[in-house]
């Protein structure tokens, strides 16, 4: 079961001429929980349909270890998928449906029986074994379709939002699940999905798409804390995305102008010069008292408060009519900020960056989209 | 999902391949031998149809033949032309006089009785037309119930020849052998029928026989175009029904025509002519009817 | 308005678009005696005793299996029976296949020219039957001698118009088959071909259940396409019997032979409705699709 490594080179589909996966370049060595994520439209689906072979690439390569199986038929490759609508033969039980692959290989009757039974074990289902798929709920059938893809021992799993269509709690507790599991087995996982949350908890990394592009490939924190582009710095959960100019580079990071205040960004594209943005997540901004002085701070003034339960969501309008947001936790004392007030905003070095300034265009469809 | 998915070419020509090839065989190629008798000139001396394959032999004599033949002024086709179209718009009419009622009913107050019903209404669908026409064949004779009900009720006083080229009865039995036709494609556009917008209609004060008028027919008139286009299209082929019921030149219709001009050697190309007129006349009603059915759902989504 | 009277005015607005108007209920009744009894009447009459199809002279099984001019005991009438039940058998046999390989690609292929291979695939839909069958007559006579009018011309038509009728069944099942199948199929180790083994065909049986009765039904029906293809007595059906007999001086052995095939094919359509309301039970789509 060795191997499992997958690279991806200069990948492109196009379908009539539209362009929807557009030159990908992915390395995801064995055994790794690699995550595709981006909004919807954006390729994911079709890059993993064509590591499954369901898809000819238009143009570039497949790897799967070392070897390149762009052309390969779906059933000569050593790649299961989990599908969304978990695609279970509604005409055999759920035993038969996880024997079904075994049988193609021709594999001996005892031996199907035991490796059926062990995969249905696995995802706890063995109670099930004799139901149609139709007698089961979503998350049931769930199980069944990776026990199904797993008792293969594959070297690849793919799953193309294999969560989608269950409710939250449910969510929570397979996301869990499938971490396990695929420590538990080793093999590469390589998940599809638009929700970042989940993205976050499970993967090893991330690749962010955009319009059949990879914005970001790194771990989950990284992406998360250090987002290279203004779109995965929208896309991971809000963040201030702020208009600034750039002037000069210093020992503890870069000379950003907002407005007429100086800040200092400590991260991200730090040798950048003139306009670009900078970008800060809610909950590193903190506001003080109006008159409180220091670096790295803001004028602002307190135009709304969101009560969100375990924080309170402040929205501060910014001289230069940008709007800056600060989370603030909840800790069960009335809060020192009314609408209208004046305040300051601190936002320190460490936690400001400076975005690699190739998404300018669309954080502004977003915000008009938005709109 | 409506994802369009990637077949192997070997794969889509091993399913469909077989079908393909006899359609290309047996349709395509069908058709284009009836166009290229029509459009052939008949051997000179033997008076044989010749076919005309090649488009630089084709003749247009045989379609003038039809065409002047078709003339309401003394051309030799019209008379059973008119006829045929008076048969067939009085057996849809009546068609739409039983079946409407029917389907209504079984779509919008059958409750407990619907599933008796409806196999009821599909019955006659398994016995073979011809039987349907033999059992009236039987009632109709001289000797038969008909005549015999009749007399005892006194309102003939002998035995009526029913069968002996009357129109009425040609009709009669074009009703009775397509309205199971009609119905059921016009119960179906009922049953789909938004009940909602009769509730409305009923809501809004009008009374049964009111909101019937103004919510349910308009409604339901494309559910009887369909039911008509589906009974007219074979009918205008049928000429075994007037052939069992009546026998006679007298109530022949466009099919015994083409019939008899077909089974003669020497005017099978004229035969063969009238019958593409048909279809081209027969396609071109229905494409409008496509067309106009089309605008307007486009016009009740708008 | 309250909510409570509001909903008591719906439902009385609905009792009184339910109620039942008597004098309809009595022509629905009226119109199935009326499409019904005929048909009953003249199978009645094979089992007359008398030489009349018309006047009842009692009960016998004379016509059909007692005597020598029984059904059972005459040439042409079983002739036409055995006739009658080899076309539909051949029928069946050929077009549900083709029809269902025709409607499998149709479903799962949107490239150029699918659309114009659909249209050709349904348009004797709309063809009279009348120009088909002339269209055939033509084509065997004139330009392909290999097929000879009788039995084989006579499947070939009769196939040629029961296609669409089995591809239009069957497109409307594959449409609620999700392509995600055949691919998980595929995935799981089948080349195309045995995913369409495994899983489509297993999973189209109720259309071809409803398809295999129908091609029975058309066939036994059929009479323009068949006289029109037929050679001599030894290819006549038991409806070209009927148009050729039926004015003439024909025995109710006549009715016998077209009562057979009205209870076979009944006893057919019913079963193969069972079996369809069977199967489309055992297979419900699951919930996720
Ligand atoms: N077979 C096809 N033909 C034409 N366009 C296609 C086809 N498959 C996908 N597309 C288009 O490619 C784009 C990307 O599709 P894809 O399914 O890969 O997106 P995705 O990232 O998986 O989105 P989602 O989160 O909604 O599933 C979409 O705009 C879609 O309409
Ligand atoms: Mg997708």
């Amino acid at each position: 079961m060795a191997g499992g490594e997958v690279r991806l080179a200069k990948l492109v589909k196009a379908f009539d001429e539209v362009t929807v996966v557009d030159g990908i370049d992915l390395h995801m060595p064995g055994g790794e929980f690699f995550s595709l994520l981006g909004p919807s439209g954006c390729g994911k689906t079709t890059t993993l349909r064509m590591i499954a072979g369901f898809e000819q690439p238009t143009s570039g390569e497949i790897l799967l270890d070392g070897k390149n199986v762009a052309l390969t038929p779906p059933h000569k490759r050593n790649v299961n998928t989990v599908f969304q609508g978990y695609a279970l033969f509604p005409h055999l039980s759920v035993f038969d449906n996880v024997a079904f692959g075994l049988r193609r290989q021709g594999t001996p009757r005892a031996e199907v029986r035991r490796r059926v039974n062990e995969a249905l074990a696995m995802v706890h289902m063995e109670a099930f074994a004799k139901r149609r798929p139709a007698q089961m709920s979503g998350g049931q059938q769930q199980r069944v379709a990776l026990a199904r893809a797993l008792v293969l021992k594959p070297a690849v799993l793919l799953l193309d939002e294999p969560l989608g269509a269950l409710d939250a709690k449910l969510r929570k507790i397979l996301q869990i699940e499938l971490k396990a599991l695929q420590q538990e087995v080793g093999i590469t996982f390589i998940y599809v999905t638009h929700d970042q949350e989940e993205a976050l908890t499970m993967s090893d990394r991330i690749a962010v798409m955009h319009e059949g592009r990879v914005e970001q490939v790194a771990p989950p924190e990284v992406v998360y804390e250090e987002p290279s582009t203004t779109f995965v710095a929208d896309f991971l959960g809000t963040s201030n995305v702020i208009h600034a100019v750039a002037t000069q580079a210093t020992a503890s990071g870069c000379e950003v102008r907002v407005g007429e205040f100086e800040l200092t960004a400590g991260r991200g594209a730090i040798d950048a010069r003139g306009e670009t943005k900078i970008a800060i997540r809610p909950e590193r901004v903190t506001l003080e008292p109006h008159g409180s002085t220091g670096p790295n701070r803001l004028a602002g003034m307190v135009e709304r408060v969101v009560y969100l339960g375990n924080a309170n969501q402040i929205i501060v309008r910014l001289p230069t009519g940008e709007a800056l947001q600060a989370l603030v936790q909840n800790t069960g004392e009335k809060l020192a900020y009314e609408q209208g007030d004046p305040v300051r905003a601190h936002l320190p070095a460490e936690a400001l960056r400076v975005l690699a300034d190739t998404g300018a265009a669309e954080i502004e469809e977003q915000a008009a989209a938005a709109a | 999902m409506s994802r369009r998915s990637f077949y192997p070419l070997p794969y889509l020509l091993t399913t469909s391949g077989p079908g393909l090839a006899w359609i290309a065989l047996f349709v395509v190629l069908g058709v284009y031998s009836l166009f290229a008798i029509s459009l052939g000139t008949p051997d000179p001396i033997l008076l044989t149809p010749t076919p005309a394959w090649s488009p630089l032999d084709w003749s247009f004599a045989n379609f003038r033949d039809v065409i002047s033949g078709l003339n309401p002024s003394g051309g030799i086709f019209w008379e059973v032309f008119r006829r045929s179209f008076v048969y067939i718009v009085l057996a849809a009419a009546g068609c739409v006089l039983i079946g409407y009622p029917v389907a209504y009913y079984v779509a919008m107050y059958a409750k407990r009785s619907k599933a008796l019903l409806l196999v009821l209404l599909i019955l006659p669908f398994l016995v073979s037309y011809m039987l349907r026409m033999l059992a009236w064949v039987g009632l109709l004779s001289p000797d038969g119930y008909v005549n015999e009900a009749l007399s005892r009720l006194h309102l003939v006083s002998q035995p009526q020849d029913w069968l002996g080229g009357r129109p009425s009865t040609v009709v009669l039995a074009l009703i009775y052998g397509w309205v199971p036709y009609f119905i059921l494609p016009l119960y179906a556009a009922l049953e789909r029928l938004d009940r909602r917008y009769l509730e409305a209609s009923a809501d809004l004060g009008a009374g049964r026989v009111r909101t019937f008028i103004f919510t349910t027919l308009p409604l339901s008139v494309p559910g009887i175009l369909a039911g008509l286009v589906l009974i007219a299209l074979p009918m205008f082929g049928d000429y075994y029904t007037n052939q069992l019921v009546s026998g006679a030149a007298t109530t022949s219709m466009i099919g015994n025509t083409i019939n008899t001009y077909i089974a003669s050697t020497q005017q099978r190309a004229i035969g063969a002519a009238l019958a593409s007129t048909l279809l081209i006349f027969l396609i071109a009603v229905l494409a409008y009817y496509v067309r106009t059915t089309a605008r307007a759902a486009r016009a009740v989504v708008r | 308005m309250t909510q409570a009277s509001a909903t008591g005015r719906a439902h009385a607005i609905r009792l009184r678009l339910r109620r039942r108007p008597k004098v309809l209920t009595l022509f629905v009744w009226g119109y199935i005696v009326w499409s019904l009894a005929p048909a009953l009447i003249a199978i009645a009459f094979s089992f007359n005793s008398g030489k009349s199809r018309s006047i009842w002279q009692g009960l016998s099984l004379r016509w059909w299996t007692d005597g020598p001019g029984s059904m059972l005991h005459n040439d042409v009438f079983r002739g036409a029976l055995e006739h009658s039940f080899t076309l539909a058998v051949l029928n069946v046999l050929i077009a549900v296949p083709l029809g269902i390989g025709l409607a499998i690609t149709l479903s799962r292929w949107f490239g150029r020219g699918s659309g114009a291979v659909s249209l050709l695939a349904t348009m004797t839909l709309v063809v009279p039957e009348l120009v088909l069958a002339i269209s055939l007559f033509l084509l065997f006579t004139q330009l392909l001698d290999i097929v000879e009018l009788g039995t084989m011309a006579q499947v070939i038509g009769q196939v040629t118009f029961t296609l669409p009728f089995v591809v239009v069944i069957t497109r409307g099942r594959m449409s609620s088959i999700s392509t995600d199948l055949e691919e998980a199929a595929m995935d799981l180790g089948c080349s195309p071909l045995q995913a369409l083994r495994l899983v489509l065909v297993p999973l189209l049986q109720p259309a071809i259940v409803a398809s295999v009765v129908i091609a029975f039904a058309l066939s036994i029906d059929d009479f323009v396409v068949t006289q029109y293809l037929s050679s001599d007595a030894s290819t006549q059906t038991v409806p070209m019997l009927i148009y050729n007999t039926a004015r003439g001086s024909a025995t109710p052995a006549l009715n016998a032979t077209a009562t057979v095939l009205v209870v076979v094919t009944a006893l057919l359509v019913a079963l193969g409705g069972l079996l369809y309301y069977a199967l489309s039970r055992r297979q419900r789509l699951g919930a996720a699709e």
